[in-house]
């Protein structure tokens, strides 16, 4: 095989800049490559690893290490994860949130997509461009336009602020998450699967629930990881829209903190716990991925580029 | 099922009508557009009252009043009744004789454009390597690639603003290097710019993974049969098909920079740097100028939309090239 | 006229709105020929609404608020079972271990919740959302808060500790008669700098504002408050002018002339973090707050005394006080823990171990400087971060502006910090 293409490469169309000086294996492994990307992860990784390290600092500093605890996590008894209700408060706002906020707009989004795709036409595609625009939105915008629906317009009036109209504001944000995600996915799947089942005698709801949906059931999961982890990421919309306490999750009052005062590596030690507990929801979704498409799948790998949606 | 084979019409008599289809079978050249319409009901629905009316109630706000004893502007949702006079304040910010806000125009446009292009440059060749050669190892590759979407984005900039001091671990290892120690966070254009493709990169190397991830290997080895060269083959028959991811990956990394401005205040903290983002920013927090914040958000998002009914054309052109 | 007066950034010159007496010296003809502008009430006169008879507290204005349609609480009651007190605040500005003693001693629970600006926390408030104690209350908020009956009056039964705060805080000038509010922090705005790395001192010089903060060879290591009034009062005593409320759009416009000269020359930073990035030694000169500096021991890297750190205040007191109050709302659902509560942070020994926490002097006749550093809670090379009573009275307060003398300081200071 490299023998032929060898021949190939000093005769023939296209060779004109081509010179094998030397015995050069076209399909060798690219170090120049895979050292290029270890670079990246590490200049991307790098901040993580130190953030979470700090977290186990004795002291109150953030930039000097003085040694290793816990108390931060459940030693201090005033200022800890453990201890400090308002920290307690966070975490379960910041999980409400998400589970809440997932369950919406990944359904609500997806539906979209489908029904946009299949209906053609320009008014589809005027909400199709809606939808797209309500991505490219800057955040903050969006943000104040709700805090002034929520409290001052008639007739949303009644919503005011809190736990509702944080969800009402973070499906409105994410929803373009799924509506693009599958969107993008339908145009590269094709009508053929959906001819086929009906040429079968499906009806469109058979077709969906059969067909459809276990095809597009990558970019579903991809769109809803991006979604749950974006809620605990957004502090934009939710800052404006929390009402007291209760309703300011981690993202939040890690973002003022960072601006006002300095509760110390108690921050970092919430965001551990943060990306523990998204961690924890990516493996919970990889493991129920392979218990749906069991039967379906060879190995990990596999799973894990179906995942992705490169299939 | 049968259809009718129509006897070659005249082109002055009208076309006889379609045969309605049979309800709940799917009739293949008749789909029954009703199901399709009422599954995306409910997105439009939702778009249309937590979407479209908070744009309608920003356009009020712009145009609006303050109230100075609340410090809140006063929205004012009929339309005869709207001043123009953040408008001109606005357009005078940016044009006029004390424009302030023009240079800041500029830096947005600068920095936002270094930033993708740079980014652009690194995520490529290691979704390129990540899609192409990793192998066994690429689980590994893509927990540790999408693994920055699991902590916070602040706390990974406070790690990185205690990297960057000038006392801090960066500045030793660049001064080992012999590169001395830059003031990064003195307020510096390039410090903003690296913390832009910080932000924004993760999300670019996913698309572009999953696009790139696509390209059937048998192309390239038919492009190498065809007698190319590596750098070729590339040329003409990688970068082609990633064209679809590049432009994806570009609308969702360029188009909300624009809108950033924590980047800025987090590592820089200075006015040299301002982008568009600070500036509407510090003015919706603002609150005798909260009406021109809404008005220059609105103008800046006009400035968003020619570029994205570019990527939506391309998209439907790639698309109905697909099917 | 000065000879700075006028200058624009383009390079032009505009004729300043003309005072009465140079009008009546140039004669009305030449007046109105000199063009002077429309005054910016004009302009804005469709664009603002609301009360325009609203009284400015002054030092020689006292304003005694009304109390009609606002009634206190009533004499004797207990204090509510059971409950959950909502208390709003800045961020990281009471002791959480203070805030858990009380929980303690009054059998209820305690929740913070947090806001980033004044401007914020007005807004939400008037949105309908509901507390039972306002922290940190500026003075110049009180005026709004009153006229939109947010806050109600307090009744003194509840709050014996006041006799334990300075006595000027019985009858303040913002407050005659200590009807809504009780004093919180009282703290000054100064420069800190780092004696190690900077060899200039502010003492020696005649005007240290200016000449502090004028140094190009510090390129890129100096920062000021990230403040609408706070800033553009140091450009205003830059200029050696130290009426810090004033109206006058010259005066104004200099200011952010001045910033913006500042920046020009030094890549001037804007940021609140002066009290980490001062000890860190990533700024050398930073505007300053009292509060900030005085808990800058925390916050040194290892191996870095804390007397490198210096902190500057006008030896003659002509420099910004304030103080920061503490409120009870109208909507509170449990106004009588709200009172104890206000009551409690007046307490001397609460009083420190809140210091402790965040730095910040309060106005208790008993915490003198010298009992705060044997406490070790104030580094005895930053009593000059301490308040003494007579700074009190004689400092400079940024007071409550006029709606749109308010608005020109605003605009200058957005132009200053969001754009060159």
């Amino acid at each position: 095989m490299t023998g032929t293409l060898l021949k190939a490469k000093t005769s023939g169309p296209g060779t004109a800049g081509t010179r094998p000086r030397l015995f050069r294996n076209p399909w060798r492994h690219p170090w120049f490559l895979e050292g290029f990307t270890w670079l990246y992860l590490v200049w991307s990784l790098a901040p993580i690893v130190v953030a979470v390290l700090f977290s186990f600092n004795n002291g109150k500093s953030q930039s000097a290490f003085q040694g290793l605890s816990v108390r931060w996590y459940w030693g201090d008894k005033v200022n800890s994860i453990w201890y400090n209700p308002q920290l307690h408060s966070a975490i379960f706002q910041t999980l409400k949130l998400s589970a809440l906020t997932t369950l919406i707009a990944v359904p609500v989004g997806v539906a979209f997509a489908l029904g946009i795709n299949k209906w053609r036409g320009k008014i589809p595609g005027g909400f199709n461009f809606l939808m797209i625009l309500s991505f490219v939105v800057p955040e903050l915008i969006f943000g104040v336009a709700l805090y002034f629906i929520f409290t001052q317009m008639p007739g949303l009036r009644g919503v005011g602020l809190g736990t509702l109209a944080e969800v009402l504001g973070l499906v409105s944000w994410n929803l373009s998450w799924p509506a693009i995600i599958v969107q993008a996915r339908l145009v590269t799947i094709g009508k053929q699967y959906e001819e086929a089942s009906a040429d079968l005698g499906c009806t469109h709801m058979q077709t969906l629930r059969r067909v459809m949906l276990p095809l597009l059931m990558p970019a579903i999961f991809a769109s809803a990881i991006l979604v749950f982890s974006g809620v605990i990421d957004d502090f934009v919309v939710v800052d404006l829209l929390s009402s007291n306490g209760s309703t300011q999750p981690m993202s939040v009052i890690i973002y003022s903190t960072v601006h006002g005062g300095n509760n110390g590596p108690a921050l970092n030690a919430l965001a551990t716990v943060m990306l523990l507990m998204s961690f924890i929801v990516a493996l919970l979704g990889f493991a129920g991925y392979r218990l749906m498409t069991r039967g379906q799948r060879i190995d990990n790998r596999q799973t894990l580029t179906a995942i992705t949606g490169s299939d | 099922m049968t259809t009718q084979a129509p006897p070659q019409p005249p082109a002055t008599s009208p076309a006889p009508p379609p045969k309605p289809a049979p309800r709940g079978k799917y009739t293949g050249a008749e789909p029954n557009k009703l199901f399709w319409i009422l599954l995306a009901a409910p997105g439009i629905i939702w778009l249309v009252i937590l979407f479209v009316v908070p744009f309608y109630a920003v356009l009020a706000i712009g145009e609006g009043k303050l109230n100075t004893q609340t410090h809140a502007p006063v929205a004012v949702y009929n339309p005869f009744g709207w001043s123009s006079a953040n408008l001109s304040n606005v357009l005078h910010d940016i044009f006029g004789a004390q424009a302030f806000v023009g240079p800041t125009v500029l830096t947005t446009i600068w920095y936002v454009a270094a930033a993708s292009i740079l980014s652009l440059l690194i995520a490529y060749p290691a979704a390129y390597f990540v899609a192409r050669f990793a192998g066994r190892r690429k689980g590994l590759f893509l927990v540790l690639l999408v693994a920055p979407f699991w902590i916070s984005y602040m706390m990974r900039m406070l790690a990185w603003i205690d990297l960057l001091q000038t006392n801090g671990y960066v500045n030793k290892v660049w001064s080992f290097i012999g590169l001395g120690s830059p003031n990064w966070l003195g307020g510096h254009s390039y410090t903003v710019i690296l913390g832009l493709v910080y932000g924004y990169i993760p999300y670019l190397i996913l698309v572009l993974y999953a696009g790139l991830d696509r390209i059937d290997p048998s192309l390239l080895e038919a492009g190498r049969d065809l007698g190319l060269s590596r750098v070729s083959t590339f040329w003409r028959v990688t970068l082609p098909l990633s064209r679809q991811p590049i432009l994806t990956g570009m609308l969702i990394t360029v188009l909300p920079m624009l809108g950033d401005f924590y980047t800025n205040q987090l590592l820089s903290g200075a006015p040299a740097t301002a982008m568009i983002g600070n500036v509407i920013q510090g003015q919706l927090t603002t609150p005798f100028a909260a009406g021109q914040g809404a008005i220059l958000s609105l103008i800046v998002l006009l400035v968003l939309i020619g570029p994205m009914i570019y990527y939506v054309v391309a998209t439907n052109r790639t698309s109905q090239a697909a099917s | 006229m000065h000879p700075r007066e006028g200058w624009q950034p383009d390079g032009t010159r505009r004729v300043p709105d003309l005072s009465r007496r140079q009008a009546l010296k140039r004669g009305l003809a030449a007046t109105i020929l000199a063009g002077g502008g429309a005054s910016l009430l004009d302009a804005c006169a469709p664009y603002l609404v609301g009360p325009t008879n609203v009284p400015l507290p002054r030092p020689t204005n006292p304003v005694r608020w009304p109390t009609t349609d606002n009634a206190k609480i009533a004499d004797g009651l207990q204090p509510e079972t059971g409950a959950t007190l909502q208390v709003y605040n800045w961020v990281a500005y009471i002791n959480q271990a203070v805030v858990n003693s009380f929980a303690k001693k009054y059998n209820c629970k305690v929740q913070i919740t947090t806001f980033n600006t004044m401007d914020e926390a007005l807004s939400k408030l008037n949105s309908g959302l509901k507390f039972d104690v306002f922290m940190g209350v500026t003075v110049d908020t009180l005026g709004p808060l009153i006229a939109s009956k947010l806050i109600q009056p307090l009744n003194h039964r509840y709050i014996p500790n006041i006799t334990q705060a300075w006595p000027d805080f019985t009858n303040p000038f913002y407050d005659q008669g200590w009807q809504y509010t009780v004093p919180y922090t009282i703290y000054t705005t100064g420069i800190a700098w780092r004696k190690d790395l900077v060899d200039l001192n502010p003492y020696a010089m005649r005007n240290p504002w200016r000449e502090m903060f004028f140094q190009p060879r510090y390129r890129g290591k100096i920062a000021i408050l990230d403040d609408y009034r706070e800033s553009p009062s140091l450009a205003l005593m830059m200029n050696n002018i130290y009426n810090l409320n004033t109206t006058s759009r010259v005066q104004i416009d200099l200011a952010r002339q001045t910033l913006q000269d500042l920046d020009k020359a030094v890549n001037l930073r804007i940021d609140n973090n002066d009290y980490t990035e001062v000890p860190t030694g990533q700024t050398w000169i930073h505007h300053a707050w009292s509060g900030d500096m005085a808990a800058a021991a925390s916050y040194m890297p290892k191996g870095v005394n804390v007397d490198v750190v210096g902190y500057w205040f006008p030896t003659d007191g002509k420099g910004p006080i304030a103080n920061d109050t503490n409120t009870v709302l109208r909507s509170a659902s449990n106004p009588v823990l709200a009172h104890l509560f206000v009551n409690y942070l007046m307490d001397e020994n609460v009083a420190l171990n809140n210091i402790s926490y965040n730095g910040y002097m309060q106005p208790i006749t008993a915490i003198t400087p010298e009992v705060l550093v044997k406490e070790q809670i104030l580094p005895r090379s930053l009593t000059s971060t301490a308040v003494l009573p007579e700074d009190f009275r004689r400092g400079l307060g940024e007071l409550q502006l006029p709606a749109d003398a308010d608005a020109l300081w605003q605009q200058a200071w957005l132009v200053v910090s969001e754009g060159m």
